[in-house]
């Protein structure tokens, strides 16, 4: 009997992106996963009341079941299948940003598939020849939590997602068959392929967490995990070491359809804890037959991974080439058009914010994690500049008002439900810059800036949507005072409150203060500035 | 080889494959079809085909993508009206029992 020494994870990934077209991949109904199809995740544009009024239905998509149909989706007879232009660009973009050549010539191949969620018996994919393949990511270059790692990746291809099956009647009642909505069906989706380049849960959340990133910063896919915007299926096996020095491989594991990065993680880890017993009892290694598919169940405790049975003759999909499509063509024109149109990525963004702002690379991460907020802070950065500051102040400042007082408004206001974004409160990034110049020059005390942040987010209800901080501040009488014998008013009257404190500092216990700047603070009702009145009584109790 | 019977074992996996329940009788029936089929197709290995480009389309057209912009959708009760008969279980489609994973992947 042997022992394992050492246990070294390789993971390869397949992420599925629904890509965030308006129509869907072969045909012009709206696409779910569409921008401003349904719930729209963070469109500042839309008015609240619109988002609330498409909330939920009971088959938990934005939009009434079986309605983003038509011939096409349903594979009706006659009905013929056009490319979406803004699927294949999107593609290339997506595909570009992770290292990925261009094919040439790339085509459309159907996959014999007999479920009903997607009627017509096949799917539309790109088998023999994708469009993107080939390329490369660096990881750990951000924050240097993690040393920097080379992940390959395989290939990028376009394909159509199938509608949902439900197996419980709407509301959860039993229901002895099936039911179907299609409206999810012949969405465009974007599967990548790594080679099996990770060694960690870490790199492989890691990734998930930026390919999400560059996603959202080329308007490719709105990446909201809750709603399967993206969808991971780990390739896990490892490489024990035993302890008489020889190697053994574990069968590789794919888990399928993950849809948030801490399943992806558990998954993983799950994985690397049971393969070694695993073997110890089956002494299977990896081999052709030997991969299995497994679900993932995150009820119990850290979760796990179960077996779930292989599809008969999974493997046999039948390929061939779909006729009614035409090849798609890329000439170095359009190549070179769409690379033009890639903006700047998250990841250089984020080197950008730590070298020019002094941020943390965990400060940085946040602000780049979202395309919106990313976008509001640096609006925000160039109003600060307007108003006299310098660049690199003004993205400090910027930064520590959207990442506390922005954050915490934003907490309060999800409060558990679908998160807020700071750059959706309300509150523009004028405004904040104009509460950072109030600051700046000392008009107001920082607990006043959040306090006036706060007013601000909530337009119509406490201020109107254009006011001015500076004069928000004076009306309602937020700006320091500095008249000293104000200052020295509240600096008695908590002596007056607080003898005992008054005593104790004048004894030397000079902690006891804090009760006398908390008590003139009170009496100040915020104007006061607490240094300023520190100061006051010390010399006062001297 | 003129029209060489399917053996009783391909034209099993194929019915399997296509989620067909043939009898013996059908199956013994198919697999001379196909073989007749597989025989008709056979006859373009007899060409030279060196050279030639795999046709990936049967048009030579390419690039025939449309502008991203939704078009005119079918209703649901369009949907339900289509169905067959006591398939129509408003607003969804009722459909056999699928067991175990069948997302597409």
């Amino acid at each position: 009997m042997h022992k394992v020494a050492q246990v070294e994870l390789v993971v390869g990934l397949e992420v599925h992106v629904e890509l965030a077209t308006r129509s869907k991949m072969f045909s012009r109904a709206p696409n779910p996963a569409g921008r401003g199809v349904g719930v729209p995740a963070h469109d500042p544009a839309a008015p609240r009341k619109d988002r609330e009024s498409c909330k939920d239905t009971s088959a938990g998509t934005a939009v009434p079941p079986n309605t983003l149909i038509d011939p096409t989706v349903l594979g009706l007879p006659g009905a013929l299948p056009v490319m979406n232009r803004a699927a294949v660009e999107m593609s290339m973009m997506v595909g570009m940003a992770l290292g990925c050549s261009i094919a040439p010539l790339s085509r459309w191949d159907r996959k014999s598939y007999f479920y009903p969620d997607l009627p017509k018996a096949y799917q539309i994919s790109q088998y023999q020849l994708p469009l993107c393949f080939d390329g490369a990511v660096e990881l750990g270059a951000g924050d240097g939590t993690l040393p920097a790692r080379r992940i390959g990746i395989i290939r990028a291809h376009l394909e159509e997602d199938a509608g949902k099956l439900l197996h419980e009647a709407p509301g959860g009642g039993r229901i002895d068959h099936s039911i179907v909505d299609w409206n999810r069906a012949g969405t465009p989706l974007l599967e990548i392929v790594t080679q099996p380049d990770f060694r960690n849960a870490d790199e492989v959340v890691e990734f998930a967490q930026m390919l999400r990133n560059i996603c959202r910063f080329l308007g490719a896919s709105e990446g909201v995990m809750q709603k399967g915007h993206m969808r991971f299926e780990p390739n896990i096996n490892c490489v024990l070491t035993l302890d008489d020095g020889h190697t053994v491989r574990t069968p590789i594991v794919e888990v399928k359809n993950l849809n948030s990065f801490k399943s992806l993680r558990g998954a993983i880890e799950h994985e690397r804890r049971e393969q070694p017993g695993r073997w110890l009892e089956d002494g299977l290694t990896l081999g052709p037959g030997t991969k299995t598919t497994r679900g993932w169940d995150d009820a119990a405790g850290e979760g796990r991974t179960f077996p779930q049975r292989g599809k008969e003759d999974a493997h046999d999909y039948r390929y061939f080439p779909d006729p009614d499509l035409a090849p798609v063509v890329v000439d170095e024109a359009w190549r070179e058009r769409i690379r033009a149109a890639i903006p700047e990525l998250p990841a250089i963004r984020r080197q950008r914010y730590i070298g020019e702002y002094g941020l943390s690379g965990k400060e940085a991460a946040v602000l780049v994690e979202n395309r919106e907020v990313c976008l509001y802070y640096e609006s925000t950065i160039e109003a600060c500049i307007e108003r006299g500051m310098d660049r690199s102040g003004a993205g400090r400042r910027a930064a520590n008002m959207i990442l506390q007082s922005g954050a915490k408004r934003a907490n309060e206001r999800a409060a558990g439900a679908e998160p807020v974004l700071v750059s959706d409160l309300g509150i523009r990034p004028e405004q904040i810059a104009g509460i950072i110049r109030l600051r700046e020059d000392g008009a107001i005390t920082s607990n006043t800036a959040d306090e006036l942040f706060g007013l601000l987010c909530s337009p119509h209800e406490s201020e109107p949507a254009d006011a001015d901080p500076g004069e928000v501040a004076a009306r309602r009488g937020l700006i320091v005072v500095r008249d000293d014998a104000a200052v020295s008013r509240w600096c008695e009257q908590a002596i007056a409150e607080q003898p005992q404190a008054a005593a104790d500092v004048r004894a030397g216990k000079s902690q006891a203060i804090g009760r006398l700047v908390g008590a003139a603070m009170k009496a100040s009702a915020g104007k006061g500035e607490a240094g300023a009145i520190r100061e006051r009584l010390m010399v006062m109790l001297k | 080889m003129a029209n060489e019977p399917l053996s009783l074992a391909e034209t099993r996996k194929v019915a399997t494959l296509s989620r067909l329940a043939l009898t013996d009788a059908q199956l013994e029936e198919h697999r001379h079809h196909l073989g007749a089929i597989l025989n008709h197709v056979r006859q373009l290995q007899a060409l030279d085909l060196a050279g030639v480009e795999p046709m990936t389309s049967p048009v030579q057209s390419v690039n025939r993508l449309a502008e991203d912009v939704p078009g005119p959708t079918l209703s649901n009760e369009q949907l339900m009206a289509m169905a067959p008969h006591g398939a129509a279980e408003p607003p969804f489609i009722r459909v056999p029992k699928v067991i175990g994973g069948a997302e597409s992947s």
